[in-house]
């Protein structure tokens, strides 16, 4: 790493910064398009069926339907880029950027390895650097971002459904919210600091989820809220309301949305994996290699993601009423118990 | 008397809604494992254009018309298929034949022009039901399908031709015996 730096005569946080930047915006990306197959196959194999395995490389190498990506993407970008007559246009195309955006930049404070040592560099492996004065903070707030990006989709749009759409998913995502902000909370009064540093160093130990389980079951729960997907994907509840905030959307912006949502997907595995599986911690091993510990943050990370999809596929998608009762009255006093629980104990061992 | 639906009442377990999930996710997760260590041959989807499904006996697919064993048609040309067909696909056109064929029980009459409309054809099968000497048989081919209209008019020679490779047997593109000239009527 330092011979490479002196050979393109950088310092080595400064190429580190650039190898953290590729790999923060270039993983999250390719591992939601990578998501796409996982999701059609995965559900194709849960349902007994079998899934796209049509589409091969020259016509002729199939490579279990993975080309299908390839064909897809293709297809997004030849198709016709319409926007509706009646739609706002300006808002109808920020719209995707405003929901990609904010699921790519959630990415940025996460800890993917444990810090290692470069000649008098200590270098980290997270895009901002701990003691940032952000945190999990900026995840949080960006999270909530996001919101923004389907309403507009929603509203822009100036189709029925696309509205109601967008009405249900910012009522929800609002909604929950508020009790996984309070379920994290929990967690920064026991990490001592908000920084997500700080809660995974704090878990060298006992992960999270085994002191903390109703906040971990708290915070599971909203995070299939704000990522929009199935058992709560109130947004786009194709059953229902045609495709929800995209009914509208064709071609690449479409892809954009739909790209939004898995890479959430990513990100919403990190936070959990950060927040209540022990980040880059290895289990029963004390102080783990570097490649080991980003071995093992990248394990959990797949495992979390193929989780969303085990249980999109698992579970049909609440009633509004049910959506709403489960926010407000269980979810949001469970993470207040956790909390006040947790801050009285905290207050009791002399905190 | 209304039917009383029975309330089910759940356990704390039950409305906990966790358990459930995770009883639920167990399902999907045996479906999973199942479907994917089962061989792709093994699985209920066929592949269609790579792999076909043998039909059944007593399938009713495309139609074939039987032949005696010196290859001579079995229809005498009665008209009880083109009567009893709900979809009228079916026209026929007799003519006389001369030498008596003590195969074909001394008949003197065929089809000239035998032909099924294959977009009109429902695959009834009544055809077969009525024929009094066995001649149309529905069998198990289905892939039936052709880029014009023409092509699906399918006439004597083709109708009896249709199996003749399966079955190891002669294309045949006349008939054995030659048709007498129709004589004139008398007035």
């Amino acid at each position: 790493m330092e011979s490479l730096a002196a050979a393109l005569r950088l310092s080595p946080p400064t190429l580190w910064m650039i190898v953290k930047i590729l790999i923060v915006f270039g993983a999250p990306l390719s591992l939601a398009s990578l998501l796409t197959w996982v999701e059609r196959r995965g559900s194709a194999m849960i349902q007994d069926r079998i899934g796209p395995n049509r589409a091969a490389v020259l016509g002729k190498f199939r490579l279990l339907g993975l080309p299908q990506l390839l064909a897809d993407g293709i297809k997004f970008f030849m198709k016709e880029d319409l926007v509706p007559n009646h739609a706002s246009r300006t808002l109808f195309w920020v719209a995707p950027m405003l929901a990609f955006v904010p699921a790519v930049l959630g990415f940025a404070v996460i800890p993917f390895g444990k810090s290692f040592i470069v000649g008098e560099y200590t270098l980290h492996m997270s895009l901002l650097d701990p003691q940032n004065g952000m945190g999990m903070m900026f995840t949080m707030a960006i999270g909530a971002v996001a919101v923004y990006g389907v309403l507009t989709a929603a509203w822009s749009s100036n189709n029925k459904w696309s509205i109601l759409g967008g009405l249900r998913a910012s009522a929800q995502m609002v909604s929950y919210e508020i009790g996984m902000s309070l379920a994290v909370l929990a967690l920064f009064i026991r990490a001592g600091g908000y920084d997500p540093h700080e809660i995974v160093a704090a878990q060298s130990g006992v992960w999270n989820v085994v002191t903390q389980f109703p906040g971990f079951i708290v915070f599971f729960t909203c995070m299939f809220a704000e990522t929009n997907r199935l058992p709560f994907d109130f947004a786009e509840g194709e059953s229902e309301i045609v495709a929800g905030f995209h009914t509208e959307y064709g071609s690449m912006k479409f892809a954009l949305l739909q790209l939004a949502e898995y890479i959430h997907m990513v990100t919403a595995s990190a936070l959990i994996v950060t927040l209540y599986f022990g980040g880059w911690q290895v289990p029963f091993v004390k102080d783990p290699h570097v490649l080991l510990s980003v071995g093992a943050f990248l394990a959990k990370l797949l495992f979390f993601c193929w989780v969303f999809i085990w249980i999109r596929w698992t579970l049909p998608r609440f009633r509004y009423d049910q959506l709403m009762r489960l926010g407000w009255k269980v979810m949001l006093p469970i993470s207040l118990a956790n909390l006040l629980i947790h801050a009285a104990l905290m207050y009791r061992a002399g905190h | 008397m209304a039917i009383v639906v029975k309330k089910v009442e759940l356990s704390w377990l039950d409305r906990s809604y966790i358990v459930p999930v995770l009883k639920g996710m167990a399902i999907t997760m045996k479906h999973f494992l199942r479907q994917l260590f089962t061989p792709s041959r093994k699985r209920f989807t066929i592949q269609y254009p790579d792999w076909k499904k043998e039909m059944p006996e007593g399938y009713r697919g495309l139609h074939e018309l039987k032949r005696h064993e010196d290859d001579s048609i079995k229809c005498v040309a009665c008209f009880m298929c083109a009567e009893n067909c709900p979809a009228r696909c079916i026209t026929i056109e007799a003519e006389e034949f001369g030498d008596l064929n003590t195969l074909q029980g001394l008949e003197e009459k065929r089809p000239a022009v035998f032909k099924i409309d294959m977009l009109r054809c429902i695959y009834c099968g009544m055809c077969e039901e009525a024929c009094p000497k066995d001649a149309i048989w529905l069998r198990k081919d289905y892939e039936l399908a052709a880029y014009d209209r023409l092509t699906m008019q399918y006439g004597k020679w083709d109708l009896m031709n249709t199996y003749a490779g399966p079955d190891g047997k002669l294309r045949l593109l006349e008939d054995p015996t030659p048709t007498v000239a129709r004589k004139p009527v008398l007035p």
